[in-house]
């Protein structure tokens, strides 16, 4: 009935005196795959962080499936932010466990799964993202882009209904990128919600139901991706694009 | 941090820690309100110590023994037994009372504060009833007196004469002893030296340290009589005859015990048993067992310290390694006061000696639950201490593990604690894995300060088969090289498994 994922309203956040969101009020519909760009330092990563109250929002409201998350209890937080997954720059898996027990360890413990199913779950999923050969190894024995693809299938191993990605390729060499871009597009068009905070132009424009251009603490712009690279509505945006492009 | 499992896990540590800060001062009240009471009052009508006594079964009597011929240990059959004149005057006491005798070895110095905090009924270690004594403890009658002597180097004999000739020379006597005073007020010019045990003074006079030891008479015979290279002469003490003799000790008030001990005193002195039986099966003991100082014939000792050593470490780097975590999650949680209660345990535990901290926890600690055994008390004391050094290196450890992994777990949906167990302690550990052995080696060696209070680890036994072999040097190294080659073997191999571990990741 209601088609809100995310509504964020005057979202604020400072630290100490650097006021780094300013005023934020949007909304992610479900199904939707949103790509925010921006310069760096804009604040892209710490509104992401906001979203799953990772960060605590200095002022204003974030509600994910008509719960207001900056105003409900710890253990009903810990049992909302299961259903957003997240993907990080430096991907940050755990390096003392090998692929597949960073995989199952959340649903065991987390949703009380038996070993059997989280396994088999694991499995799955590994597979999805081109990794069942690699099971058994530890992070470290792997690549960045087949360690981010775990991170992904992570993520998805808590059957998430959003998915938050941080500048999950601008850590990988060139060669890595296509693979965990494959990836996700997949994942995009199985139709998981999606909020990307990219560099990569060319996923945005092919992917991206929305693009939300973000800088100096506000979303400056909101577009198709075929209106804002072609079109882009403020000189903010357009200096931005003419650097990068 | 996660308030309820912190909540749950330091409401023990408080607990231990009130224990610890309080039981001390309670101890002091219920002394000063015993001693009121039997101060203004007829104190044979408040004073319940023989009937308890009687009630409980048995006799704990505390005492010294490296005192040959009074108390010392010998080998009877292959198993190692107290024996001398006060063992068989306890056991005889024991017999009158109807009870069953136990005995407790421990430091001299430590004696007194043992029947103080009633660790004790009584102490018979041939202790001279001297006023100063009296001030804190009751005495029975006198059971034996014998005069001071002063033990030298054979090979002195021509220079030292009598108690006089030891101007700007040095004299051991025992810490604590009547000796140590007579030493300060009778010998004009001799500085005194004082050590917790006859063996080690015997030592010092054998390495030059000491001019001569002040001891008392049957002792100094004694020691004599087993080594060829020494030497005794009657000092001629000017002492109130009343304060040479050995006399039991009792905790104050304890009016009906004491005149039972006098009963049974009595009793030995009409028959004359002391010096008809009990010298001469004292002086049986010790020449049976100079007979057989062979250092192999004691290894028994030496495994069963080297076994008791290895208990209190394990037990105690478990424990202290539990404590440790939750002081670490204490000290880097958000809650202010868990924070500052961490710190100030890891402060104070470090900024205070082990020794004082082993005898703190056995005498007030032991104060509220008095059977507490002295093994219990020393595996409390080192797993407290060890605790305090755990925390700061667990912290560390985890203060080391990136703010990554932590935001990567909390995404998935853990919770803190969850994140702490799962994802944070168990990197946290595989890093401080090195330091963490290096505590395990060092506590095995610092363990042996729970020899004060008397539990049979390495160094106490070291300390028996030095008073019953009357040889100081030897086993102490022997002592020396079992911790060095446990601590070595040890550090060989927890290196060969961090390699190994390094290996894997
Ligand atoms: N924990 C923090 N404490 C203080 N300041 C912070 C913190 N996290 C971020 N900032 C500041 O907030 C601002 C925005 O940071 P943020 O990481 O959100 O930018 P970004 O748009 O993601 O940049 P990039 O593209 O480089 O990742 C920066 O000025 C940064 O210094
Ligand atoms: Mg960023």
């Amino acid at each position: 009935m209601n088609s809100k994922m995310i509504e964020v309203v005057n979202l604020k956040k400072s630290y100490g005196s650097n006021t780094v969101l300013k005023d934020i009020s949007e909304v992610v519909e479900k199904g939707q795959v949103i790509c925010i760009i921006g310069p760096s330092g804009s604040g892209k990563s710490t509104f992401l962080r906001c979203l799953n109250v990772l960060e605590q929002p200095s002022d204003g409201k974030v509600y994910f499936e008509g719960n207001e998350l900056t105003n409900i209890s710890e253990n009903e937080l810990n049992i909302l932010r299961e259903k957003m997954g997240m993907v990080f720059q430096g991907f940050n898996l755990f390096p003392n466990m090998n692929v597949l027990e960073n995989v199952k360890l959340a649903p065991m413990k987390v949703k009380n799964k038996t070993v059997a199913e989280a396994e088999k779950m694991a499995t799955g999923l590994l597979e999805k993202v081109g990794l069942a050969d690699k099971a058994k190894q530890f992070p470290s024995s792997l690549s960045g882009g087949q360690q981010q693809r775990v991170a992904i299938a992570r993520a998805l191993a808590m059957d998430p209904e959003v998915m938050l990605f941080d500048e999950p390729t601008s850590a990988l060499d060139p060669e890595m990128v296509g693979e965990v871009l494959k990836v996700m597009r997949n994942l995009a068009d199985s139709g998981m919600t999606m909020i990307v905070v990219t560099h990569e132009m060319g996923f945005a424009k092919e992917v991206a139901d929305q693009v939300w251009f973000m800088a100096d603490g506000y979303i400056q712009e909101i577009g198709t991706p075929e209106e804002f690279f072609k079109e882009p509505k403020t000189n903010r945006a357009k200096e931005f694009l003419d650097k990068i492009l | 941090m996660n308030m309820n499992i912190l909540k749950k896990m330091t409401a023990l540590l408080m607990l231990a820690l009130a224990i610890l800060f309080f039981a001390p001062f309670m101890q002091t009240k219920a002394v000063a309100s015993e001693s009121s009471s039997s101060s203004s009052s007829v104190s044979s009508t408040t004073d319940s110590s023989l009937s308890d006594v009687k009630k409980k079964g048995t006799l704990v009597v505390g005492l010294s023994a490296d005192y040959p011929p009074y108390e010392f240990t010998a080998k009877v059959n292959g198993e190692t037994k107290y024996v001398g004149i006060d063992i068989e005057i306890a056991r005889k006491f024991a017999k009158d009372l109807g009870v069953k005798l136990v005995i407790k070895n421990m430091d001299f110095d430590s004696l007194l504060v043992a029947l103080e905090t009633h660790k004790v009924d009584t102490v018979i270690s041939a202790m001279n009833p001297t006023s100063e004594r009296r001030k804190s403890v009751d005495f029975s009658n006198i059971y034996y007196t014998g005069g001071k002597y002063i033990v030298i180097n054979k090979k002195d004999k021509a220079k030292y004469k009598n108690k006089d000739s030891f101007e700007n020379k040095t004299i051991g006597a025992q810490t604590g002893s009547l000796e140590y005073n007579l030493v300060q007020k009778q010998m004009k010019g001799a500085s005194v030296k004082g050590l917790a045990k006859l063996n080690n003074l015997i030592i010092a006079l054998q390495s030059g340290k000491v001019a001569g030891v002040l001891m008392e008479e049957a002792t100094a015979k004694a020691y004599v009589s087993n080594n060829s290279n020494l030497y005794a002469f009657n000092a001629k003490m000017n002492v109130d005859t009343n304060e040479t003799g050995a006399a039991m000790a009792f905790s104050k008030g304890s009016t009906t015990l004491v005149n039972a001990a006098n009963k049974t005193i009595s009793k030995l002195k009409k028959e004359n048993v002391i010096n008809k039986k009990y010298v001469p099966n004292a002086a049986k003991y010790m020449k049976s067992t100079s007979k057989n100082n062979t250092m192999i014939s004691y290894w028994t000792y030496f495994a069963k310290g080297l076994e008791y050593t290895l208990i209190i470490t394990v037990i105690s780097v478990f424990f202290g390694f539990l404590l440790g975590i939750i002081l670490a999650l204490m000290r880097i949680s958000n809650a202010k006061i868990l924070h500052t209660l961490a710190v100030m345990y890891i402060e104070f535990i470090r900024g205070t000696p082990l020794m004082v901290q082993v005898m703190f926890v056995y005498f007030g600690i032991g104060a509220l639950i008095q059977s507490l055994p002295a093994l219990a008390a020393g595996i409390i004391a080192v797993s407290l201490n060890s605790a305090a050094y755990v925390a700061e290196v667990i912290r560390s450890g985890i203060e080391s593990i990136a703010t990554g992994q932590t935001e990567a777990a909390r995404s998935l949906g853990m919770n803190q604690k969850q994140t702490y167990r799962y994802v944070v302690i168990p990197q946290a550990i595989k890093n401080i894995w090195p330091a963490l052995g290096n505590e395990f080696i060092t506590l095995i060696k610092e363990s042996s300060i729970v020899s004060v209070i008397g539990v049979g680890d390495l160094m106490y036994q070291t300390q028996l088969v030095q008073s019953a072999t009357y040889k100081g040097v030897l086993p102490l190294f022997i002592t020396m090289m079992i911790y060095f080659i446990v601590t070595f073997t040890l550090s060989k191999f927890l290196n060969y498994f961090e390699g190994k571990m390094k290996h894997e990741q």
